[in-house]
């Protein structure tokens, strides 16, 4: 089976043209290093069968990030075909790319992608000759609109001579007994297997080496690109506006809030409230009754109304959120604002040991944590790569969503929307104070270079906006539907078990109670005791939907409203008094990861980062939980005196382990002193 | 004269680049900005800590540090 690699310069539409030829939908934005991972699709052209790959973007293939680097590992290491697509715009710097390639002797083709625009400016570009002064063929696409087919895929063996390269490989031959093929990888930034002699001395050629390459690529390009009209890429006459950092900042505020209060105040209910109604009228009662009709056995019955659809329906009502959340992010990321906030933000950033680029991460975060941990590896520097992503939990990601509306729209009633955002602020906040922390400590940066490429502003192409709100709806239908219904099924049937195996409707005598009463000591103090709570909160963190599953579970409730007013009872399972349902919101937007993003964390970083996230997010939540819980209970001075004792305490049991770690303590010096 | 110094919009030719960290040296002139190329300063950040920048036809961000280490004169 034929293999085809996309690769190219960061945002020139690799994904696009990947998306239009395998007709996926994948990840797409306008601002560079979306994609960090490789992607692959196998396509079917006129009876052959193709296998697609799109990498993430690479200025060079002297690799400054780790996404870069990854790029570049499977470019040089698989023996299969390459498309190079570059952007008609900024085609010097885009050949540069080809020009390594060519050095390696690697045969590609080149796309040449936005040319509407370039072309609108009144330039031109010769594909022809371009390929022929290149010895590489060239065509011209669009990467939104091509229609795979063989004949875009012929193979063409590449014809070109590098005049400037073979006077830096007879330099270096004459001083070391190298390969040519080392040589031109070194030449290239791949060093390895080399002395630090030999890597200092052909490090030495590499400015001049730059240079002539740009040299080379001048006299091709000024015979086949016919540029009338000198423009930046990318700056766009609103720049000066936009730029301004009070203007940036009220827009961001403002489109933040106004945001949060469309999708979770407005059109969001209305839209949940319709879906929801039609899935219980046309769906669920249906099978209920159907369900009545054939058997009259109450654990049957109890079992379909509560473990599956009860759980079921609490979530899959927030899926017009989730989607209006997704379209909002897309619409931010489409317009290529991202680039302008991370250069206007980076200053404050830095101050906290961060890089404007973490502004991306962030907004990121705000659909998916754990996406947002794995995009950190576009980071230039390793610390920095860390910190961030064991930190982007702390950003609350939709599936936290349905835990705030669900308990602010009952205890804060006309508050509810400035409740939801001061927990938004409150993720950011806590982020911002880590990350400082950090900075000073085990995880110090030195002020990373922001090196971002500014993408041109874009009409919202609202056609992607909806795809990306409905791609990330079906995703979460596709967990209410595994994840959510199994775990729920197996929550139900632990609180409806008791440890005879018999079945039980007294939740106090099933396995879960049992369970979960052995833990609601350690919450008792941030007014969580419930064993309902306590059980929520442990199945959450496999994934935080699964809080409000849990929780409707429970209580015996089939539909969003009903455990609405369950949690006002007191003799529910899972009920709140006004502090302790405070103290729940902070506890559940800060204690710990999902699964998914800690296996994200441990892979982006190491083991020991994995549980250093847990336990200092768990910390944190408590301390807060714990003082919100207390200074409403019983008083702001209470709050803060409790909160240092619990302080005390954690310093203590760090301390214990630290001991501990060490065994040999009472022998050792070092730790006698 | 440096890069940071430079009055903004004014057109700039590099003459050196002396950035000491050869990684970001390197991705800088691999992006374009080697000697002779020109330069222009299009914005600086509130507190003056990043620069945008213009050259080679496209629009990048750079740190006031790498832009003290950009040598430039006046086009």
């Amino acid at each position: 089976m034929r293999k085809i690699l996309i690769v190219g310069n960061p945002n020139v539409g690799k994904s696009t043209l990947f998306n239009s030829l395998t007709k996926s939908n994948e990840h797409t934005g306008n601002f560079h290093g979306v994609t960090v991972s490789e992607k692959s699709k196998v396509i079917n052209i006129e009876n052959e069968k193709i296998e697609l790959v799109d990498l993430p973007g690479m200025y060079s293939l002297n690799s400054f990030s780790f996404e870069e680097e990854v790029a570049k590992n499977v470019l040089l290491a698989q023996d299969c075909e390459r498309v190079v697509l570059v952007d008609a715009n900024s085609m010097k710097r885009n050949l540069y790319l080809c020009l390594q390639m060519m050095e390696l002797k690697i045969n590609f083709k080149i796309f040449i992608n936005n040319y509407d625009y370039f072309f609108k400016n009144g330039n031109e570009i010769n594909s022809k000759k371009l390929s022929e002064k290149l010895g590489v063929d060239c065509q011209i696409i669009n990467a939104k609109k091509i229609k795979s087919s063989l004949e875009l895929f012929e193979r063409k063996n590449n014809n070109y001579y590098l005049p400037y390269l073979s006077k830096y490989i007879n330099k270096i031959k004459e001083k070391y007994n190298l390969g040519e093929q080392k040589i031109i990888l070194a030449l290239n930034g791949d060093f390895s297997n080399l002395e630090i002699d030999q890597k200092n001395y052909i490090k030495a050629f590499l400015p001049n080496l730059i240079k002539d390459r740009y040299n080379y690529l001048n006299n091709i390009i000024s015979t086949s690109i016919n540029v009338k009209n000198n423009y930046i890429y990318g700056l766009n006459k609103s720049d000066k506006i936009v730029l301004n950092p009070i203007i940036m900042l009220l827009g961001f505020l403002i489109t933040f809030f106004v945001g949060i209060y469309l999708i979770f105040f407005l059109i969001g209910p209305f839209l949940s409230g319709v879906f929801e109604t039609i899935l219980t009228r046309f769906l669920f009662v249906p099978i209920i009754n159907l369900l009545c009709g054939i058997t009259d056995n109450v654990w049957l019955i109890e079992f379909f109304e509560n473990a599956v659809f009860g759980g079921v329906l609490t979530i899959i009502s927030f899926v017009p959120q989730v989607c209006l959340l997704f379209a909002f992010l897309t619409l931010l990321e489409d317009s290529g604002l991202i680039a302008r906030m991370a250069f206007v933000f980076d200053d404050f950033l830095s101050f906290f040991g961060l890089n404007g680029k973490a502004v991306y991460l962030m907004l990121l975060g705000l659909g998916c944590n754990t996406m947002s941990s794995m995009a950190s590896r576009n980071m230039p520097e390793k610390n920095l790569r860390v910190k961030t992503a064991i930190l982007n939990p702390y950003i609350s990601c939709f599936a936290r969503l349905p835990v705030f509306v669900l308990i602010a729209s009952v205890f804060f009633l006309k508050f509810s929307f400035w409740v939801v955002c001061g927990l938004y602020l409150l993720g950011l906040l806590v982020l911002l104070f880590m990350s400082f922390i950090l900075n000073k400590t085990i995880l110090k940066t030195e002020r990373a270079g922001l090196l971002i490429e500014f993408p041109p502003l874009r009409k919202i192409d609202i056609k992607h906006v909806l795809k990306e709100a409905e791609k990330n709806g079906l995703d979460l239908v596709k967990r209410i539907f595994t994840i959510v219904l199994s775990v729920g099924i197996i929550v139900w049937i632990l609180t409806h078990t008791t440890f005879s195996f018999g079945f039980t409707q007294n939740i106090t005598e099933s396995i879960l109670f049992f369970i979960a009463d052995k833990l609601t000591w350690l919450f008792a103090p941030l007014g969580l005791n419930s064993t309902g709570i306590v059980s929520s909160l442990f199945v959450g963190i496999m994934a935080k939907e699964l809080i409000v599953s849990t929780m409707s579970i429970c209580n015996n409730t089939s539909s969003t409203i009903a455990l609405q007013q369950s949690l006002l009872l007191s003799t529910s399972v899972v009920n709140f008094s006004f502090a302790s349902a405070v103290s729940f919101l902070i506890f559940s937007l800060l204690y710990c990861p999902c699964i998914s993003n800690l296996a994200v964390i441990k892979k982006e970083t190491e083991s020991f980062f994995m549980w250093f996230s847990v336990l200092s997010q768990f910390t944190i939540a408590y301390m807060l939980s714990f003082f919100v819980y207390q200074s409403l209970t019983k008083g702001f001075a209470f709050g803060i005196i409790s909160c240092f004792v619990v302080a005390l305490i954690f310093f203590a049991i760090v301390l214990l382990t630290k001991k501990i770690k060490h065994p040999k303590c009472l022998t050792c010096n070092k730790c006698k002193n | 004269m440096n890069l940071f110094n430079a009055k903004l919009n004014a057109k700039c030719v590099v003459k050196s680049i002396e950035i000491e960290d050869e990684k970001t040296k390197f991705r800088l002139m691999e992006l374009g900005l080697i000697e002779g190329e020109v330069v222009t300063v299009i914005k600086r950040s509130l507190m003056k800590k990043t620069l945008l920048i213009s050259f080679n036809s496209s629009c990048f961000t750079i740190n006031e540090t790498e832009a003290r280490r950009v040598m430039v004169e006046y086009a």
